[in-house]
């Protein structure tokens, strides 16, 4: 049995279930991936200093608690590169409304590369007080999570 | 070699604020509010479910997906003319150009010809060394390949490149209520606020995407009920205040709420040659200090002319700017120099791209100090960013100052100023500007424009400010 279940927006639906990593921060983008932007690196190894929760943790094919995207606009472009070299994560999952610039990355992925980042907004405060790096949860296609 | 300043630091967002980036607060939406789908027309279903072709059916799917997002029911025709804010060819921006070669190659182009942002670098006016050259090339690897798929999608012409498209000069000038999609944040302001045309603040690629299609989802500024204002704004400057510092505190108090702003009419009787400059600096400075698309302006701005306070929604916060507020605002931008006593070694004026009348304002203001100053040389190598057409007509119709200017070593690049900044092998040089976009982007700092002549005259800024 769950843990505890919260029901978000299905932005970019489907079914994924795997291991968390919960930022209490805002998810910069552009700061998380920027050696994949600069030097063209192929990690998903988030490299924002300013995110303790996330720096050195590798967030490839993991599902990312976030409460929103911050930063660069750069990361509509990044969304697309992550997924293009499969080290994107499989989930996003926002506490609050997803942004213009994380929405128009995931869905061009989706739309243009056939590569799907399964992504539910919309989670409300508590959700991130629910979750801790490691859990496990299952995410649903109508927006709901299952943490434990 | 310059240490980079892409960690985070560029873009729509510096401060990383928690905002949806379109000009729209979403902040009343929950998850378990009605999420509509949108609802298509005859033709938009046809395109929808692929019977004009499978590129076209990447562009709507993606664009309806997004529009749902943020509350769009339905799609709108784009008029006037695109702009696009993509305007460097580098491997950040490889997923954009695959999907720019997919739509060249499927012959589609927009709706009508488009303008895009300032290039990042000008080698002819703003030239850098062969060493840094060479880097520059290395980052910017692909400016080519974005120049001639921008001409194959319909880009108006080869010289095209301003973040300030829709000054006469240019002519990419929407018309009141005018649908656009547009991305680059000031231009956004400008046009939203001063002229009344609709867009929302879009992210790259979906600006594209919508114009190719002629079509963009209604939501946010693209509605009546979106271009109301939350936010009264009443000015009790005791004279007019600079653009950037009441953009600047307006931008950091409403984040992407709408303001109505009062007291300003005191200063500003109406939308002229001189007032455009200033609107469209207070615009930008509301755009870079927050995530402003539009602002209304008592008076002054047409919808506010038209309209007044009706604008103004049920239960709206109130933000009064006074002298004092103004000072504090100053006080807290940093000093992010390498070297933060050091000697500036450029000026930078001009961000977004001068109107001709900034152009020629600041080119007099210039000569007249270098004529007081009985100096042949300014102090500091001194630039005024502008497009090819605003350069142009200063150049022609101001051919004395112009010639004195570049006989002074003063130069009229046509690049972004900010970018330029934020490209890595420049991101340490000591620039001052006018502008606080730049500043608010990169390591330049803000100074005002007396400070700024003396410093271009005599090399040295003012003790006051140092």
């Amino acid at each position: 049995m769950a843990k505890a279940t919260f029901k978000g927006r299905p932005a970019v639906p489907g079914n994924v279930e795997g291991s968390v990593e919960v930022s209490h921060i805002g998810f910069n983008t552009c700061a998380t991936y920027v050696d994949v932007l600069i030097a063209g690196s192929d990690s998903g190894v988030c490299q924002d200093h300013d995110n303790q929760d996330l720096f050195g943790h590798d967030l490839a094919d993991k599902i990312v608690c976030i409460p929103q995207t911050i930063g660069s606009s750069s990361a509509a472009t990044l969304f697309m590169i992550i997924l293009d070299k499969g080290i994107a994560p499989k989930a996003m999952l926002f506490a609050n409304h997803i942004d213009s610039l994380a929405a128009c990355g995931i869905l061009m992925g989706d739309n243009w590369l056939g590569k799907r980042i399964v992504t539910v907004d919309l989670l409300g405060d508590d959700f991130l007080d629910a979750v801790t790096t490691g859990d496990k949860v299952k995410v649903h296609e109508d927006g709901t999570i299952e943490v434990g | 070699m310059a240490t980079h300043q892409l960690n985070g630091q560029i873009g729509t967002d510096p401060n990383f604020t928690p905002t949806t980036h379109t000009g729209h607060s979403r902040k009343h939406v929950k998850a378990s509010h009605d999420h509509p789908k949108m609802k298509l027309a005859a033709e938009e279903q046809e395109i929808y479910d692929g019977k004009k072709g499978d590129v076209l059916q990447k562009a709507i799917k993606t664009v309806v997906a997004y529009g749902e997002l943020f509350g769009a029911e339905k799609l709108v025709d784009l008029g006037g003319a695109p702009h696009l804010a993509v305007s460097w060819g580098s491997d950040g921006v490889e997923p954009l150009l695959k999907i720019y070669k997919q739509l060249a190659e499927a012959g589609l182009k927009t709706y009508a010809p488009f303008t895009a942002d300032p290039k990042p670098m000008d080698p002819v006016h703003l030239p850098v060394t062969d060493q840094e050259q060479a880097a520059v090339d290395k980052i910017y690897n692909r400016m080519d390949e974005l120049a001639e798929l921008n001409m194959k999608l319909g880009m108006r012409s080869k010289k095209d490149w301003s973040c300030a498209c829709y000054l006469p000069e240019m002519g990419n000038t929407p018309n009141r209520g005018d649908n656009l999609a547009w991305s680059e944040s000031s231009a956004i302001n400008y046009v939203n606020s001063v002229i009344g045309a609709r867009t929302n603040r879009n992210s790259m690629g979906v600006d594209m995407l919508c114009d190719i299609l002629g079509k963009a989802p209604q939501f946010g500024l693209l509605t009546d009920e979106g271009r109301q204002a939350v936010w009264l704004i009443e000015v009790k400057t005791t004279k007019l205040p600079h653009p950037e510092m009441i953009g600047s505190a307006i931008g950091f108090k409403c984040m992407e709420d709408v303001p109505y702003i009062t007291g300003m009419d005191r200063f500003i009787s109406g939308i002229d040659e001189q007032s455009s400059g200033y609107l469209k600096d207070l615009g930008a400075a509301t755009a870079s200090n927050g995530a402003l698309g539009l602002d209304h302006m008592e008076g002054v701005t047409p919808e506010a002319v038209d309209k007044g306070r009706d604008l103004l929604n049920e239960g709206y916060q109130t933000y009064v700017i006074d002298d004092a507020e103004l000072d504090r605002i100053y006080k807290t931008y940093p000093n992010l120099w390498k070297d933060k006593q050091g000697t500036p070694q450029r000026v930078f004026l001009g961000c977004p791209h001068m109107s001709y009348r900034q152009m020629t304002d600041w080119g007099t203001r210039i000569v007249d100090a270098m004529k007081k100053a009985g100096k042949d040389k300014v102090g500091v190598p001194t630039y005024m960013f502008g497009s090819q057409y605003v350069k142009d007509a200063f150049e022609t119709k101001n051919p004395e100052v112009a010639k004195k200017l570049k006989g002074y070593g003063v130069s009229i690049p046509i690049n972004c100023p900010m970018m330029w900044c934020s490209t890595p092998v420049e991101g340490a040089e000591l620039v001052a500007t006018n502008s606080n976009k730049t500043r608010v982007y990169t390591t330049a700092r803000f100074f005002f424009d007396d400070a700024l002549t003396e410093l271009i005259v005599t090399g040295k800024l003012p003790a006051n400010v140092a």
